[in-house]
């Protein structure tokens, strides 16, 4: 990395930011490493509502999604000058992304205080008052919805580690099997098969409460 | 196709992944099996509903605390200083140097009153006249009681010629003064 990369997120050259978000990602990355530490803050700007959507609908936790996704662009920002850029830069952050959930849910599969505060977190949920968002829907369909929304949340969760993080890549992000192969380090047959299993096991659980 | 073979290959069904025939085998079987379609409509449901749900956003102070968060990994890098962290630093060098000194200021005057308090405490006749010299000899009388012989180390101090002082004090000779 440059010195002048090192006024972190800070322009080291003047130039106007929407000449930046008419770059793609793989330009963006070359600016970065020419000098141009703005550049780092339109990937920033691109990937942060996307990384932290996927890893919270992964580990289900919104604060700890948001430090994960920063700790995501500290790893980009530390290894960017040896990332292959033959590759997508999209893919390259999915996969730290993907990683750091999936270490952050073994680490709770491990920590009876997380798994504590999980509980105490659906309980809190379960307990809240009803909010009534919609004044032009009737109660009975604002229940419903709701329920739903509760229902599809548990039931991502309640897939295996290695099935959701495939599951919310294609389902929620919309990657196609090649990218979660990338991302993932498996081969294709892995991921159609790991996919296949988590459809099964989500339909398997919503089936039930649909009737 | 059955029930089975429905489910292994409901991916690609899902997907639209399937071989022409192999679609059409799925399409009757999803047709005549109602286990099967329910399963389909609970996935078809619940994947919308999860589309559905309101996407997070990060918070206000994300932006900030990633740039604090590369300020400090260029830090410890080295490849950069903190002008904030230098700034701190200094005003505590400064802070520190300026409150040793005035600490060895407060503890100089407050030794100066102490002894000047416990001097107005002593009865007068105890109080030593501190502008007023101890005459040599009066040393000399004090401390010959206990070392007759040898009273030298107190006797250095002064040159006779110059001592002046009208309550001088003559030894008696038997007291073997000399």
């Amino acid at each position: 990395m440059t010195l002048a990369a090192t006024h972190s997120l800070r322009a080291t050259r003047p130039g106007p930011a929407s000449s930046f978000a008419e770059l793609d990602d793989a330009r963006l990355v070359q600016a970065f490493l020419d000098g141009q530490s703005r550049a780092f803050d339109e990937l920033v700007g691109r990937y942060q509502a996307r990384l932290l959507n996927f890893i919270y609908r992964t580990i289900g936790d919104r604060e700890r999604a948001e430090d994960l996704v920063q700790e995501v662009f500290i790893r980009i920002y530390r290894h960017l000058h040896r990332f292959d850029q033959t590759k997508k830069f999209s893919t390259w952050a999915y996969t730290i992304a993907s990683n750091l959930a999936k270490n952050e849910l073994r680490n709770r599969s491990r920590n009876p205080l997380v798994l504590f505060q999980a509980l105490r977190k659906n309980w809190e949920a379960d307990h809240r008052p009803i909010q009534f968002e919609d004044f032009n829907s009737r109660p009975d369909d604002m229940f419903h919805k709701r329920h739903l929304r509760t229902l599809v949340e548990q039931s991502v969760e309640r897939l295996p580690e290695h099935h959701r993080v495939v599951f919310v890549l294609r389902e929620l992000e919309g990657k196609t099997y090649e990218e979660i192969a990338d991302i993932t380090g498996c081969n294709l047959g892995t991921v159609k098969s790991r996919l296949n299993r988590a459809r099964n096991s989500f339909a398997a659980i919503i089936a039930p409460h649909l009737d | 196709m059955d029930c089975c073979e429905f489910r292994e290959r409901y991916s690609d069904f899902a997907d639209g992944l399937l071989e022409d025939e192999a679609e059409l085998r799925a399409r009757r079987h999803l047709s005549l099996c109602a286990s099967c379609r329910r399963f389909h409509a609970a996935f078809r449901t619940g994947v919308t509903a999860l589309r559905d749900l309101p996407s997070v956003e990060v918070s206000r102070s994300f932006g900030e605390r990633l740039r604090r968060r590369i300020r400090h990994e260029l830090v410890v890098r080295g490849l950069a200083v903190d002008p904030l962290s230098g700034a701190v630093a200094a005003t505590l060098v400064m802070v520190t140097i300026g409150l040793v000194a005035w600490d060895l200021a407060e503890l100089r005057s407050a030794n100066r009153a102490a002894s000047a308090m416990a001097v107005s405490a002593m009865p007068p006749a105890l109080r030593a006249p501190a502008a007023t010299p101890i005459h040599r000899d009066t040393i000399r009388i004090l401390l010959e009681g206990f070392h007759p012989f040898d009273p030298v180390l107190l006797v250095a101090d002064t040159n006779p010629a110059q001592d002046t002082n009208p309550a001088r004090f003559d030894v008696p000779a038997v007291w073997g003064g000399r």
